[in-house]
């Protein structure tokens, strides 16, 4: 299965797959920014200061879903060996901390008209900030240790301690009384959120998604241009 | 009407700067790393080239990824 990412497997489609999200990419955004900015409605209670939804929760979803990621395949990678799962956590990380600072600061925006405040210690925000510390270190260890298999792993521990904050983070507005209001989308389809508000908020993840997925690809790809530019004197 | 848009009932300033930010910030990683991916393709082929003939043969021959990356690489210049 693992067979499936092998570098030499899929290059070819990397290339294949950046030119196609390069080509919709734009024509999602206009769609999603339109009914994000113009076609949804402002909320009864906060206006439309609600807009700052469409990126705020998006974003802090997807810093949530890349550490998973990268704590589980630093799991497998650390169980099956797989070196190249190392590189795949590699290219995630600098997303997942982009996107986890981007929920923090839009939050941070968001907090000031509704709660009256820039910041406050609350159990959401500060384990956001935990995660935001997580990622950082991630990535130091990746730049700072020279020797990669050392890199690798010290980098594969940090991501699985991370892993402990993941369901803190998800569960802090039920667990501790915070300013944070609680999760509004539920996987079991008690969402308290019109559809009005939740196409958008759909189409803005959809956007956001592709534009990892891009980052991704293009991360990846040098990755593996880097490490064969390593190995060419070896050949 | 666009007075209105602009200063979303007040909130203009927080809703606009959100979206900015985000957006900024999304261009500025993805022009670095579009950047660096083109200095990484371009040293490669300018590291293949500078191989003997005999030489590009064995590590295209040895490497599939270099000679998908040759190909891609000589399609795009």
């Amino acid at each position: 299965m693992f067979d499936l990412i092998n570098p030499s497997r899929i290059f070819y489609w990397i290339e294949k797959l950046i030119k196609f999200i390069n080509s919709i990419f734009f024509v999602l955004l206009i769609i999603a920014l339109t009914f994000a900015l113009i076609l949804s409605p402002p909320d009864y209670l906060q206006g439309d200061s609600v807009r700052i939804m469409y990126v705020h929760v998006p974003s802090a979803w997807i810093g949530l879903a890349s550490f998973t990621v990268i704590a589980l395949l630093s799991i497998l990678s650390f169980i099956f060996k797989i070196k190249n799962l190392n590189l795949i956590t590699k290219s995630i990380a600098p997303i997942g901390l982009l996107f986890t600072c981007l929920a923090i600061i839009t939050g941070s925006l968001w907090g000031q008209p509704t709660w009256g405040t820039w910041w406050a210690w609350d159990a959401r925000i500060t384990s956001m900030l935990v995660l935001s510390i997580f990622y950082i270190l991630f990535i130091l260890a990746h730049k700072l240790i020279e020797k990669e298999d050392k890199a690798i792993k010290v980098s594969n521990l940090i991501a699985v301690i991370g892993l402990i904050n993941i369901p803190v983070i998800r569960y802090s507005v039920d667990w501790w009384n915070t300013l944070h209001q609680p999760s509004s989308i539920k996987i079991d389809g008690t969402s308290s959120i019109h559809s009005s508000m939740l196409m958008p908020l759909m189409l803005m993840l959809l956007v956001l998604l592709l534009y990892c997925a891009l980052i991704l690809l293009m991360k990846y790809k040098t990755e593996i241009i880097r490490i064969k530019k390593k190995n060419i004197k070896r050949i | 009407m666009i007075q209105n848009f602009i200063s979303m009932n007040g909130y203009g300033l927080f809703v606009w700067l959100s979206f900015a930010i985000t957006f900024l910030a999304c261009g500025i990683v993805y022009y670095k790393t579009y950047k660096t991916l083109k200095k990484y393709e371009k040293d490669f082929a300018k590291e293949l080239s500078q191989l003997s003939e005999v030489e590009r043969k064995l590590v295209l021959k040895k490497s599939k990824v270099a000679s998908q990356f040759l190909a891609s690489y000589n399609k795009s210049i």
